[in-house]
């Protein structure tokens, strides 16, 4: 029994301990407890606010990120959350899951205090409208708003401009295709998915062949983008082809009345990803395996085994890091493919990626007061300029129209422009169930099991049964 | 060697094997004027030191884990989502019903017992192998012993990322050495048995050592006699090891059979790093998918109906077990 | 014929046949297949990136100590090129302190419960024994959050206390188990005639029962220390920023703007291993003569 007074003793003293540290002695400090990933742009939050934040009202504000490891931070937030530890104050949440934690009554609606507060209506006037209706409305599209970016992302490409801007390749390519192999930014603009499958054949060499100046030191691939089944890897890339064929995932903006039987297995959405399945075999072997995710790719791009790739502008910041990547000298940033329509233009309906951030629905008054004080902080032009120029994507479409601003980072330019054409998957709270299905489908086809037909009807059955079983479908 | 272990034993000469029962001859004065001891000799008196001794165990367990374990198993008859501030309304054996009607837990089963079967065997059969190896003593044993136990020291994070690693098709050891021969790259991971053996391949790496230890202490220990007998009997290598060596470590190898399995049917983390549960859903264990049910589609209800029928499988898998250790022990 | 006289019977002990170098060789390459993948994570924590991945693999390369910096020190965000800390010594305090404690206490309550359970059975030994095993038997995924509230509601989350208490319940079972089994294998009578002699029973515990049990207590605990140190799931989700442990640290290097930061993440798993591989080089005599005497059932 001796052991137990002790143990309960010292579990006595934390207890009175963390309650000492949690609630605010004074009404003067004020601690915001912040969840994230553990990556740059967290990082750079955490050490800008440190450095440079004064709050307003004169209360000492404390910002204590909780930096969680990306692959785990879903679990910690999800476990957090479901369990009513209401530990944070605000959380940086992916644009997916704000249905469930919104339905789940842990994320605050901002309306009231947007409506009241002059600066917080002038930034989100100031906000792309993608952002605020991927990051920040729900249900989809409405007036209810949550959530602002901290980190708003696109897919781009990357390319090697050695070899694209390379004098002798590029007069193969236009002798053999009867078009420019893209170098410049407009070339690039101008390029669309049959350009795309050109430079696949085109720069497929095998070791020992002429490549550039030199000569290929491994098999040497030409394109490669997303075919993951981990995460939402895939879809990020399928649907794009699928919203670009005319095709279209269930609408649920459209709730109870939208379908996801006929919807998602159209002929068109059928086209869409029969046409991503025909570009994958230029990618390396390693699509075969449904492992080629965002990283694998990264990794195949920056040790020099493709010639180009499309991927999240988030994670090109380690492209240009002479420690991380062989050809970080070597590479460029563009606009994505696209399908050229039939009147000449291209449409590049993209998924958007990136992350808001919410604030959290336990907290007083004061502390929802001095949090937005912080996310005025964050959303101020000089604060944006800042994290811009140390490897973040600005929330800010005054920001982003500052003619410097295509200087800070090489991607800058594609991504600014690439806004407009971003939508996003589902929001509701179904999302997981539906995001994972679809995965293990597209993941079947990727690897031959299935037909893309098949696959397709097998996610709008599911889709549909699901739906119909949640109340979304009537 | 500990001296005065030694002489304890050798006062053992010619004993039989000890029944456990509570010690004779305990009548000893209790001291006065001391009431701590008079505490102390109540609270351990006979009757009650067997109690006494076991609680602080059985209170920690019941805390930590039995009490966890029946709210969870509690909520797997109510409807209860843990993403939603609803409250539970009861559902009866009404996921009960949803689990063992679907067919993919049945695919998922399936899978996980293909997984566990394969590995374990593995286990088995190169652990017992490298025992016999290590039976000898022969220079440098030690140090060489510490380097098979290496792979039991690193974390699932660990053997996880890096066999990843050695199976991409790109850069990983096993593709690059592939290709000197071949000239092509070998997309392991690409079909369901290619990836079902990467999992068992590194499953069976980490922890085939854990069953050469176990056997090892077995053969240790397998009395000189015998075997002279055996020589005395000018009997063959194969049946010296039949009559004498494997009846001595057979109820070892029962034992890690047992533990092994136990632990593989939860095998998580070399799955979904290596490939989560791909290609499709070819190696996608029963642990991932109550993973999956229960912290990112929030079917909390349903994912402990699923826990409790995979504990009910392994609790009747483990009593077919014991029951065979006690024939054995019979027989024995 | 009692296992205690073969390990302890001196001349009594069975002597292993001896082998040559040739057995050595054979035994080495099987030690080396065993140990080359472990072998390339040590060697990718001295490479560059482009080192670790290179194609055809990179068997001879210039090592740096690049990483191992890396794993204290990492460069401010903000461009002022400081040096922050990451934290990391504080994190293998962490896992050290945490795991010794840990264990520790697993194996205080474990020996006490499986001297009880031995010497002094309860009616229904067999359930309590069979029932602390089932709890070893489901996928933890399940039960965190219960714990999770839990540790909420009596106040121990992201506190020292709340994990080692659960860690010593982890090793619990196992620790019974092994430890029951090696009481069953003393004799009582030496115990008994220690009792006639006028010892307390205490120190009928301590003085005959314990020294006996040296070998059972150091298997106990390297299973135990393995299965703590690596631990992840619960570290990940209940200990706080400064209770935090290495394998959650170690998390960081996965995801984010790189996919593995391999040369870190090898030199982490790197200096993680040594203190667990010391303490198992340290108690490798007692280990094999610890499991031989807790499984051996005559």
């Amino acid at each position: 029994m001796g052991k137990f007074t002790m143990t309960g003793a010292l579990a006595a003293g934390i207890v009175a301990g963390s309650l000492a540290v949690s609630a605010p002695a004074f009404a003067k400090d004020i601690v915001l407890n912040m969840a994230g990933p553990d990556w740059g742009p967290t990082r750079f939050l955490q050490e800008h606010f440190n450095n440079t934040y004064k709050a307003k009202s004169g209360n000492n504000v404390k910002l204590v990120f909780d930096f969680i490891p990306w692959g785990s931070f879903y679990d910690r937030v999800a476990a957090s959350l479901t369990s009513g530890e209401k530990k944070y104050q605000m959380i940086i949440s992916d644009s997916q899951w704000i249905g469930t934690f919104i339905e789940g009554g842990h994320f605050m609606k901002l309306n009231k205090y947007i409506d009241a507060d002059p600066e917080l209506q002038a930034i989100m006037k100031d906000i792309h409208p993608a952002m605020i209706q991927n990051y920040s409305t729900y249900p989809h599209k409405s007036d209810n708003y949550y959530g602002f970016p901290q980190f708003p992302d696109t897919k781009v490409t990357w390319f090697r401009n050695d070899l694209f801007c390379h004098d002798g390749e590029r007069a193969a390519f236009q002798a053999k295709f009867k078009e420019a192999l893209p170098c410049s930014y407009d070339e690039w603009k101008s390029a669309d998915w049959g350009t795309w499958e050109n430079v696949g054949k085109f720069f497929r060499r095998n070791k020992g062949e002429k490549l550039g100046d030199g000569v290929a030191a491994n098999d040497f691939y030409g394109i490669a983008y997303q075919a993951g089944k981990v995460a939402d890897f895939s879809s990020m890339q399928v649907l794009p082809f699928i919203w670009q064929h005319g095709g279209d995932i269930w609408d649920e903006s459209n709730q109870p009345n939208a379908q996801a039987e006929g919807v998602v297995n159209s002929a068109e959405a059928v086209k869409g990803f029969q046409h991503y399945l025909d570009l994958l075999k230029y990618a390396p072997p390693v699509h075969k395996t449904g492992q080629m995710g965002i990283f694998a790719i990264q990794e195949l791009f920056m040790q020099g085994k493709v010639a180009a790739i499309i991927d999240w502008a988030g994670v090109a910041p380690p492209a240009l890091d002479p420690k991380v990547s062989k050809y970080h000298d070597k590479t460029g940033f563009a606009m994505t493919p696209g399908l050229r329509k039939a009147d000449g233009s291209i449409s590049r309906l993209d998924n958007i990626g990136g992350q808001p951030f919410v604030l959290t629905t336990w907290n007083s008054e004061e502390v929802t007061k001095e949090a937005l004080e912080v996310v005025k902080w964050w959303m101020s032009p000089e604060v944006q300029i800042e994290f811009s120029k140390n490897g973040g994507e600005p929330g800010l479409m005054s920001v982003m129209n500052m003619p410097e601003y295509n200087d800070f980072l090489p991607w800058n330019r594609a991504h600014a422009e690439l806004l407009q054409h971003q939508k996003d998957v589902w929001h509701t709270p179904e999302m997981f169930e539906m995001l994972t299905q679809q995965q293990e489908e597209f993941d079947k086809a990727i690897t031959g099991q299935k037909t893309a037909k098949e696959a397709m009807d097998s996610i709008a059955k599911f889709q549909q049964e699901l739906l119909i079983e949640a109340g979304r479908i009537k | 060697m500990d001296k005065s272990v030694t002489e304890t034993a050798e006062g053992l000469d010619g004993l039989s094997r000890p029944q456990p029962g509570p010690p004779v001859g305990l009548q000893q004065p209790i001291a006065r004027g001391k009431t701590m001891q008079d505490f102390w000799k109540w609270m351990f008196s006979p009757s009650r030191r067997g109690p006494m001794l076991v609680a602080p165990a059985l209170i920690m367990l019941f805390i930590m884990n039995i009490f966890p374990l029946m709210w969870s198993f509690g909520l797997s008859f109510f409807h209860y989502k843990a993403s939603s501030i609803r409250p539970p309304s009861f559902a009866g054996l009404h996921y009960y019903e949803k689990v063992l009607t679907d067919p993919v837990v049945w695919e998922r089963l399936q899978t996980t017992a293909q997984i566990v079967g394969m590995s374990v065997l593995l286990q088995l059969v190169i652990g017992f192998s490298l025992a016999l190896m290590f039976a000898k003593k022969f220079p440098l044993r030690r140090e060489i012993l510490m380097l098979v136990l290496t792979p039991m020291m690193l974390s699932f994070v660990a053997v996880g990322v890096f066999f990843k690693l050695f199976y991409e098709p790109t850069f990983g050891l096993l593709s690059q050495a592939y290709m000197y021969f071949s000239g092509e790259q070998l997309t392991l991971l690409a079909t369901q048995w290619g990836a079902v053996w990467g999992i068992v391949i590194a499953d069976a790496w980490m922890w085939s050592p854990f069953v050469m230890l176990l056997v090892l202490a077995g053969l240790v220990s397998v009395p000189d006699y015998l075997y002279e007998a055996a020589e005395v009997d000018r009997a063959s290598r194969w049946k010296r090891f039949t009559t004498v060596t494997f009846p001595y470590v057979k109820g070892l190898l029962l034992l890690a059979l047992l533990f092994r399995t136990i632990e593989t049917f939860k095998i998580f983390d070399v799955v979904y790093l290596i490939t989560n549960g791909g290609p499709g859903t070819s190696t996608e264990t029963v642990a991932v998918y109550v993973y999956r049910m229960a912290f990112q589609f929030f079917k909390t209800s349903q994912s402990s109906a699923l826990s409790y029928i995979l504990l009910f499988i392994v609790i009747v898998l483990t009593n077919l077990y014991l029951y065979f250790v006690k024939k054995r022990g019979e027989e024995g | 014929m009692s296992v205690l006289k073969m390990i302890f019977g001196g001349k009594k002990e069975r002597r292993l046949r001896e082998a040559g170098w040739g057995w050595s060789m054979v035994a080495g390459l099987a030690g080396l297949v065993y140990f080359f993948p472990v072998l390339w994570i040590i060697m990718t924590a001295f490479k560059s990136r482009a080192d670790a991945l290179a194609t055809p693999p990179a068997f001879l390369f210039t090592p740096t100590l690049d990483n191992f910096v890396a794993v204290f020190y990492r460069v401010a965000q903000t461009g002022s090129g400081e040096a922050l800390s990451t934290g990391m010594g504080m994190f293998f305090f962490n896992s050290i302190f945490v795991a010794a404690s840990g264990v520790f206490l697993a194996l205080i309550i474990g020996t006490l419960a499986s001297y009880g359970f031995s010497r002094y059975p309860l009616k229904g030994n067999e359930t309590y024994l069979f029932v602390i095993l089932t709890t070893r038997m489901l996928p933890p995924i399940i039960v965190i959050i219960p714990i999770f509230l839990m540790f909420r509601m009596m106040g121990l989350s992201g506190s020292y206390i709340g994990v080692i208490l659960l860690y010593a319940a982890f090793n619990l079972p196992f620790s019974i188990w092994m430890m029951k089994s090696f009481f069953d294998e003393l004799s009582p009578d030496v115990e008994d005639a220690a009792r006639m002699d006028g010892s307390s029973e205490r120190g009928v515990f301590f003085r005959i029962c314990i020294p006996q049990l040296k070998a059972g207590l150091a298997a106990t605990s390297v299973f135990a220390v393995i299965l703590t140190w690596n631990e992840f799931l619960f570290a990940l989700l209940l200990t706080g920023t400064e209770t935090r442990t290495v394998p959650v640290a170690m998390a960081r290097t996965i995801g984010g703007e790189l996919g593995v930061e391999w040369g870190l993440l090898a030199a982490i798993i790197t200096l993680f291993l040594i203190p667990v591989f010391g303490v198992t080089y340290l108690l490798q005599n007692h280990l094999l003569r610890g499991v031989t005497f807790g499984t051996i059932k005559k």
